[in-house]
């Protein structure tokens, strides 16, 4: 086992990603701990019911630590790992229509009570997350990583292997369509 | 189309608070044990492994058959449809056949050209009238009308 990074000072993500490349795996818990719940929001506003988020953030970690090898930087690693989030959504997804379980759109619309009881918020967050749904994935993850993340365009490009303008136009077509559904 | 997007506030802010309480949910400490436990119990290298051995053997297919397909293609003589007809070979040296092997090859034609069609002309019981020099302008003659 090699010897843990001291934690004296907040280590940056490149150091624990170097600890972790070099068996430290209190380096790779510390990566979790810090980019769990943004994994989390990512994966339930990409689709994911509830009830999974948990299992699909945990396949997310333990697919990125295992290809670390392949991040070369382009991008944070936090972006990284959410492009890895939408890959395992997506196999998720397969598996689900294969076994003909509750399907990913209807299963974001379940939720507990009854619909009149949730505040116009609440209402207009589902409108929402069900028209993302209705996006291609594309789109949809643009749409997250930018929104949600507050990602700039050129990190967007970076994970997803596009380029700026093209990720500003997927942005641009995922709102045009959000915002007929949300209206 | 930039204003229009920036503009969108409220998009954004609904946006942002997607996930929140799937978020709130998570036990960031137990995950990263989990995380952990399962990159213990299966170890990068395993899974390194098998995915080259499997390009790996794809790849040797992929030139086994290439090969076996150039191979083919090379080697003319072995393809059924290359083999030559014998009258392409008999007359290629008939200055050094006897009398005797000449009239064989001329059975031959006989065997030849009774298997190809119906009517079957009875001229091999002629050829034992013919010398030597005779019977090869008949095989040329044969050739030619090949």
């Amino acid at each position: 086992m090699a010897n843990p990074l001291p934690r004296t000072v907040a280590a940056t993500d490149a150091a624990l990603i170097a600890a972790w490349r070099n068996g430290d795996e209190r380096a790779a818990a510390e990566l979790v701990e810090r980019h769990a719940r943004p994994l989390a929001r990512f994966l339930a506003g990409a689709g994911a019911p509830e009830s999974d988020v948990d299992d699909l953030a945990q396949e997310t970690f333990v697919r990125a630590f295992r290809s670390v090898d392949r991040f070369r930087g382009q991008c944070q690693f936090r972006t990284w790992l959410l492009t890895i989030g939408g890959n395992v959504l997506k196999d998720f997804g397969r598996r689900a229509s294969r076994r003909k379980v509750v399907p990913l759109e209807e299963a974001v619309r379940d939720r507990t009570g009854n619909p009149h009881d949730h505040a116009e918020a609440r209402e207009a967050e589902e409108l929402l997350a069900a028209g993302l749904q209705r996006l291609p994935r594309l789109q949809r993850e643009v749409f997250l990583l930018r929104a949600q993340q507050g990602l700039e365009y050129d990190e967007i490009a970076g994970a997803l292997g596009t380029t700026p303008g093209a990720a500003r136009v997927h942005y641009h077509h995922a709102v045009r369509r959000l915002k007929e559904i949300v209206k | 189309m930039i204003r229009n997007e920036e503009g969108d506030a409220g998009l954004e802010s609904l946006a942002k608070r997607l996930g929140t309480r799937a978020a709130e949910h998570v036990d960031v400490g137990r995950m990263a044990r989990q995380v952990v436990e399962q990159l213990r119990e299966q170890p990068k290298a395993r899974v390194t492994w098998i995915q080259p051995a499997w390009l790996r053997i794809a790849a040797t297919v992929v030139i086994l058959v290439g090969l076996g397909v150039v191979w083919s293609h090379v080697t003319p003589a072995r393809r059924p449809a290359a083999v030559g007809h014998p009258a392409h070979y008999v007359a290629d040296d008939l200055n050094d056949l006897s009398a005797d092997e000449l009239r064989d090859v001329l059975a031959s034609f006989d065997d030849i050209i009774s298997s190809d069609s119906a009517v079957v002309p009875d001229s091999s019981s002629d050829f034992r009238g013919l010398d030597a020099q005779q019977l090869r302008e008949v095989l040329r003659a044969l050739q030619g009308e090949g």
